[in-house]
């Protein structure tokens, strides 16, 4: 139903509006503010993740991945549907946030694609993040999502969810004087596939790559070139 | 254009029996489109961010309309697109990040108005500075127009509200850039000459009040390091830097 109202949309759009039938204006109206509820659903869905990621609520947070979703994290590699997505979330504590850990990962700056047939979206995020653990210091973190979800029965899913880390430092000491490494992946819970990208937090620079075309000129961002890292071994 | 406003208004103030489904489908027309028009400028501003924490300097300048300006801090105002690339490139360096530099610009809270006529918009937001250098906490109050069907940058309005060391504001604090504090200089003055905390300047807004949907005077909009009318403010209005060029480090106040 919806996809044949799509293709009426698609040709109402071509259309000036009083050249448009009423029947025609109502469906191309229709998919709009369908597009624009399938931007607050997703807005709303990576929020909820993030709410239930805070407090280590892994069995929730994995609930909301389509099946074959995707789960990376740094460095750790790529963790493939629900049941190792939860695992992999156990990597960061245990099943309920922890005496004394704080987990915040705060999600803002929302940029949001919805596929023009209503059934995926991509969106680019930005995460602050403050961490502590018993007997250790705080940390301030930083980085970058470039997520991806698809709409099954009606509802949106996440079917990627990809955080490439800026920066990790120490509370008190700050960049200056503490860039934390990323952890490598896991012996314990190995994951399904090797890191897609490889590269440096901080000192290190990386651009994880748009997804989205430039909103003014309409040019793909895809061909912006990566800073060179010696360390990685990238020119 | 406005005899569709016109249009809508008159759709609006009818019973909607009197109604051709022409002019209710216009105003539900108008009313999407608005919605549209807020989220894609609302996605502008965080594009904006996302290129200047990794340094897309052209990108950044692509967002700008031709003849639209930008100011920063207390640097003064640069005029055109280009102005604002070369901008961008001679204050931070060429295009890409560098290593050992952080200088994130997280984009958030913004209140977005269209103006009736669905050309110009509004925001008001701010982002939270993650960078090297310590924190900060620019105000955005920005404006955007619509050329042939594309929104764009058509102010870019910054100032600052704190920026201070690793230490936090507890410890330090820059009162504010100004126009030779590096180059490239601008090409007009700042369009007002404020400090930043432990001072403030009240940015004013380009919305009225939501709920009284009254507008408000901000007066007087000044720079404060004490309670207006107190001799330390009066002279906290004439001090701007020190001789040697350079601004002061203020101390907070303190209890």
């Amino acid at each position: 139903m919806r996809r044949a109202l799509i293709a009426i949309a698609a040709l109402a759009v071509a259309l000036p509006a009083h050249a448009q039938s009423v029947e025609q204006r109502i469906a191309a109206y229709k998919h709009r503010v369908d597009l624009l509820e399938d931007q607050n659903a997703i807005e709303d869905l990576q929020a909820t993740y993030g709410y239930y990621f805070d407090k280590g609520l892994w069995n929730q947070a994995a609930s909301l991945f389509a099946p074959g979703g995707t789960f990376e994290y740094g460095q750790r590699g790529v963790y493939i549907g629900q049941a190792h997505i939860q695992r992999a979330m156990l990597l960061f504590g245990p099943q309920g946030l922890a005496a004394g850990h704080l987990n915040n990962h705060m999600l803002l700056q929302a940029v949001i694609t919805v596929a023009d047939d209503g059934l995926s979206a991509k969106a680019r995020w930005q995460g602050m993040v403050m961490l502590s653990r018993p007997g250790q210091n705080g940390v301030w973190g930083v980085g970058v999502y470039e997520n991806a979800y698809v709409r099954q029965k009606g509802v949106w899913k996440i079917s990627k969810l990809h955080f490439y880390v800026t920066a990790e430092t120490d509370y008190d000491a700050g960049w200056l004087k503490s860039a934390i490494p990323m952890q490598g992946p896991s012996a314990l819970f190995p994951p399904d596939k090797p890191p897609t990208e490889v590269y440096r937090a901080f000192p290190g620079v990386y651009i994880p790559p748009f997804d989205y075309k430039h909103p003014v000129t309409g040019k793909s961002l895809s061909d912006i070139p990566e800073p060179p890292d010696d360390v990685v071994g990238r020119k | 254009m406005r005899v569709l406003l016109a249009a809508a208004l008159v759709a609006l103030a009818s019973p909607v029996l009197a109604e051709t489904p022409e002019q209710r489908l216009d105003a539900l027309d108008k009313r999407i489109t608005r919605l549209e028009d807020m989220n894609q400028v609302e996605k502008l501003q965080r594009v904006y961010g996302y290129f200047v924490d990794k340094g897309q300097w052209t990108q950044l300048s692509e967002l700008f309309a031709d003849d639209a300006t930008l100011e920063i801090g207390g640097k003064g105002l640069f005029l055109g697109k280009k102005r604002v690339l070369e901008y961008m490139q001679t204050a931070f360096g060429k295009d890409g990040p560098k290593e050992g530099l952080l200088a994130n610009h997280m984009q958030f809270q913004p209140v977005v108005d269209i103006a009736p006529d669905g050309k110009t918009a509004w925001v008001r937001s701010r982002a939270f500075v993650m960078s090297v250098g310590g924190w900060g906490l620019p105000l955005y109050e920005d404006e955007f127009t619509k050329q042939n069907g594309v929104w764009k940058f058509s102010r870019e309005s910054g100032p600052f509200t704190m920026y201070t060391s690793w230490k936090g504001w507890g410890h330090d604090a820059l009162n504010n850039t100004w126009p030779d504090k590096f180059d490239p200089p601008p090409d007009l003055p700042p369009t007002t000459v404020y400090l930043t905390y432990p001072a403030y300047w009240i940015v004013p807004f380009h919305y009225p009040n939501p709920v009284t949907g009254k507008p408000f005077p901000v007066e007087p909009v000044g720079a404060y390091q004490a309670p207006p009318g107190t001799p330390e403010q009066e002279a906290s209005l004439k001090v701007g830097r020190l001789a040697d060029g350079t601004q002061p480090i203020a101390q907070p106040p303190r209890d």
